[in-house]
């Protein structure tokens, strides 16, 4: 358990209060059933809202204009906006805002805080890649290549290689936008360059940007997975059938517990990465634990589904219940940054560099 | 396009059950290249009527849409092992499942428990295409606990009055007629007061709403009863039969639902998948890999002990829910691998006509049901311990 200070606590409380700003109290899911399959997958009216809670400054420094908070009150506001799975894609923006910053100051930072425009990162180069720099290369000043599972909704794409941070337009000469639906009603983008003009930033550790987002997206499956969590057990306790709550049934009672169990260890993991990588460099046990938390939270989501789904019967099988917006949420969320396979691949070579 | 009625016009069939496996197996296969339409294969989810019926009719048309019916009956009059081979070939060639309730579920009751005018006129009708057939059982209230039902029928002079709701239809928009159970007399002990109701899906009263499922299609439906009218003919076997008729139509069925076909399938996408990603040769993966593979094989030779049994017609016990349990379990496994191989893109979603292989999230969510309907796994599970493990009540 790790010890927070009373500041700290404070900050965690309104943050956490000013999420009702996107995630109504009523657990209320009109909003996001009604951005699902419009393009880009959110309103630009909700990113209104991210900028003006100031959150898109959260961890920013104060010079740059941000809060200069920490990353376990990143963790504790992007849980409550899992739980009501807000679809505008905060962690990735706050990725893109990590990359910006730690390939220095940059003028885009400035609008990408204010809102003005949105910039989202595009780092990965294959389904499975955790390599921010592959994919494309840059030669000359010009950028070719491509990236995948880019979130769709983005004015600019802070696009990682291995020379540096680029920042290009959506509408730049030479890039092609591909958008794919996804099962949750979002989009996905495969963005393919052929010799963009670009100005490169060098970056420091793009790496560890990724492991910091990397965390905070653990603790949106973290929060999705605990509220589809609540919603069943509250199925589990009303759905009546041979005369009793189904829930008085003991093989249900027990698969609830695991997920419970599930639940806590995730919960331990995400906030004892996000507390041990707030300061400093990351080393390689940051890495781990970052690593760690995600592949449980990956993992977590994909069991919290198919219980849910499982155990409300066949009305956690259609659309009309809104088990099903989370089921799908956690389904289609799970995959990002990487299956866990190659999460747990990364956690060993983190593991042996440290012997 | 082709309408219903699909009128036969084949000579006779020879016994197919003469044939060796081998043979029948060259002939199921040049069968479905040589008439299988030009709508859809492999699809990821069924097809609706529209779709599917030009596969209907040119089963019809060559008396192949009833395999397991007598001959004297139209149908193939195929033994357990051959339709089989039957289904494993429609299943490689990646054809569409028709609307089969009809060929599957009520046909055979019918056999047994019919009346001769309920054969005479039914049986054909549904080799012909001309009534298509939903299957009426879940009620919101009542889904593993079926004998919950509190859809009533109440008969007035020559009719069945039948109000209330039935949930969960398969394909029920696409069906002219439904068979409902409905309580027919609430003095008595649940199961005993339930008859088995033939209704036309076009009576005065009768309201369908679909009811998309998780994939975004409109699979299933609810259809509502207000006051609907059925002529007092239209009960198959006796008043407050129908416990007896609804558990009668597992019998024969308890072992397809078991069959491997559809982790087979998805072993398959996972392979292609795992190839056109990169990963096939990665060792870990091919652990994985394995682990299922085997799994998969030895969910056959469970299978074929049932097989078997249906052959030398056996009795098949309560034990048969382990297949069912297994294969949708397995099924399920395999879908998980199948969104680790795929990664970030996991979640896309297929365009329409898009190569299903590749839809990782939506073989996710097509598997789920399969541990939901036709018993829950855990309601299987429960049947199974008390039938077959003799332990303390
Ligand atoms: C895709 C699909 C197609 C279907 N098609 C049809 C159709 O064509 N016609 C039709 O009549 N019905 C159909 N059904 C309904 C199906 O038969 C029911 O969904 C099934 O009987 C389970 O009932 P339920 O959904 O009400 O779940 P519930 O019975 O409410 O079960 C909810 C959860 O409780 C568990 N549970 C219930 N009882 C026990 C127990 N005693 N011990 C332990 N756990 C228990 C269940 O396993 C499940 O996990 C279909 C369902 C699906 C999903």
């Amino acid at each position: 358990m790790h010890v927070m200070d009373e500041e700290t606590t404070e900050n965690i409380r309104m943050l956490c209060d000013s999420a009702s700003a996107l995630v109504p109290a009523d657990g209320s899911l009109d909003r996001v059933r009604a951005a699902r399959f419009q393009a880009p997958g959110f309103s630009r009216d909700g990113w209104e809202t991210v900028a003006e809670m100031g959150w898109l400054g959260l961890r920013a420094s104060e010079d740059a204009g941000g809060m200069a908070l920490g990353l376990p009150e990143a963790v504790a506001l992007v849980r409550v906006l899992g739980s009501g799975l807000v679809p505008e894609p905060y962690v990735a923006a706050t990725l893109a805002i990590d990359l910006l910053e730690d390939a220095g100051p940059h003028t885009a930072l400035d609008s990408a805080l204010t809102g003005q425009d949105i910039i989202l990162p595009a780092w990965q180069a294959t389904a499975d890649g955790l390599d921010p720099a592959a994919g494309v290369s840059v030669r000359n000043g010009r950028l070719s290549g491509t990236k995948c599972a880019v979130i769709a909704g983005a004015d600019l794409y802070a696009v990682t290689t291995a020379e540096g941070l680029a920042l290009i337009p959506r509408d730049a000469g030479g890039l092609t936008v591909q958008a794919i639906a996804m099962h949750d009603g979002t989009y996905r983008e495969t963005l393919t360059f052929d010799e963009v003009a670009v100005e490169v930033h060098p970056s420091t550790d793009p790496v560890a940007c990724l492991a910091r987002a990397m965390v905070l997206h653990a603790a949106y499956l973290h929060g999705a997975a605990e509220q589809a969590f609540d919603i069943t057990l509250e199925y589990l306790r009303t759905r009546q059938q041979f005369d009793v709550a189904i829930g008085s049934f003991q093989a249900l009672q027990h698969r609830a517990t695991e997920m419970k169990v599930q639940l806590e260890l995730a919960r331990a993991s995400i906030d004892a990465a996000a507390a041990s990588m707030d300061v400093g460099q990351l080393d390689h046990a940051g890495h781990m634990a970052a690593l760690r938390a995600r592949s449980r939270a990956g993992e977590l989501a994909r069991l919290v589904a198919r219980e849910a789904i499982q155990m409300h019967g066949a009305i956690g099988y259609t659309d009309e219940a809104d088990i099903g917006l989370f089921a799908r949420k956690l389904v289609v969320e799970a995959g990002q940054f990487a299956p866990e396979f190659r999460l747990r691949e990364r956690f060993m070579t983190h593991r042996e560099d440290a012997a | 396009m082709t309408q219903p009625p699909f009128i036969a016009d084949h000579a006779p069939h020879p016994d197919f059950n003469a044939l060796s496996d081998a043979e029948f197996r060259a002939l199921a296969r040049d069968f479905v290249e040589s008439n299988y339409p030009d709508i859809p294969r492999f699809a990821q989810h069924r097809l609706r009527w529209p779709e599917v019926r030009p596969w209907y009719a040119a089963l019809a048309r060559a008396g192949w849409i009833a395999p397991t019916w007598p001959q004297t009956l139209g149908g193939m009059g195929l033994g357990a092992g051959k339709h089989l081979i039957l289904i494993e070939e429609f299943e490689r060639y990646g054809a569409a499942r028709v609307h089969d309730i009809g060929t599957v579920m009520l046909g055979p009751l019918l056999m047994q428990y019919g009346t001769q005018a309920q054969q005479d006129y039914y049986l054909p009708r549904i080799l012909r295409g001309e009534d298509i057939w939903a299957q009426g059982y879940s009620e919101p209230g009542a889904g593993s606990d079926l004998a919950a039902l509190r859809t009533t029928a109440v008969r007035d002079g020559d009719e069945w009055v039948i109000d209330g709701q039935k949930t969960w239809i398969t394909l029920g928009a696409d069906a002219n007629m439904a068979f409902v159970l409905a309580r027919t007399d609430k003095t008595v002990k649940k199961q005993a007061g339930i008859s088995f109701l033939l209704v036309p899906m076009d009576a005065p009263g009768v309201t369908v709403r679909p009811i998309e499922n998780l994939e975004g299609h409109a699979e299933f439906c609810e259809i509502f009863f207000d006051g609907v009218r059925i002529p007092a003919g239209n009960i198959v076997g006796e008043v407050n039969q129908g416990w007896t008729m609804a558990k009668a139509l597992l019998g024969h069925e308890r072992v397809f639902i078991g069959a491997p076909r559809l982790s087979a399938n998805a072993l398959g996408r996972l392979e292609a998948s795992a190839r056109a990603n990169g990963l096939w040769d990665d060792p870990a993966f091919q652990d994985r890999f394995a682990r299922l593979a085997m799994d998969l094989a030895d969910l056959n030779d469970l299978f074929e002990t049932y097989v078997q049994r249906l052959r030398t017609g056996a009795p098949i016990g309560a034990d048969v829910g382990v297949l069912k349990i297994f294969q949708s379990e397995l099924y399920q496994r395999i879908s998980e691998e199948l969104m680790q191989v795929a990664g970030s893109l996991a979640g896309v979603k297929l365009a329409e006509g898009g190569d299903s292989r590749f839809d990782a999230a939506g073989t996710y969510l097509a598997a789920r049901p399969t541990t939901i309907f036709g018993g829950s796994t855990e309601v299987m599970r429960n049947v199974l311990a008390r039938a077959s493990l003799n332990l303390p009540k």
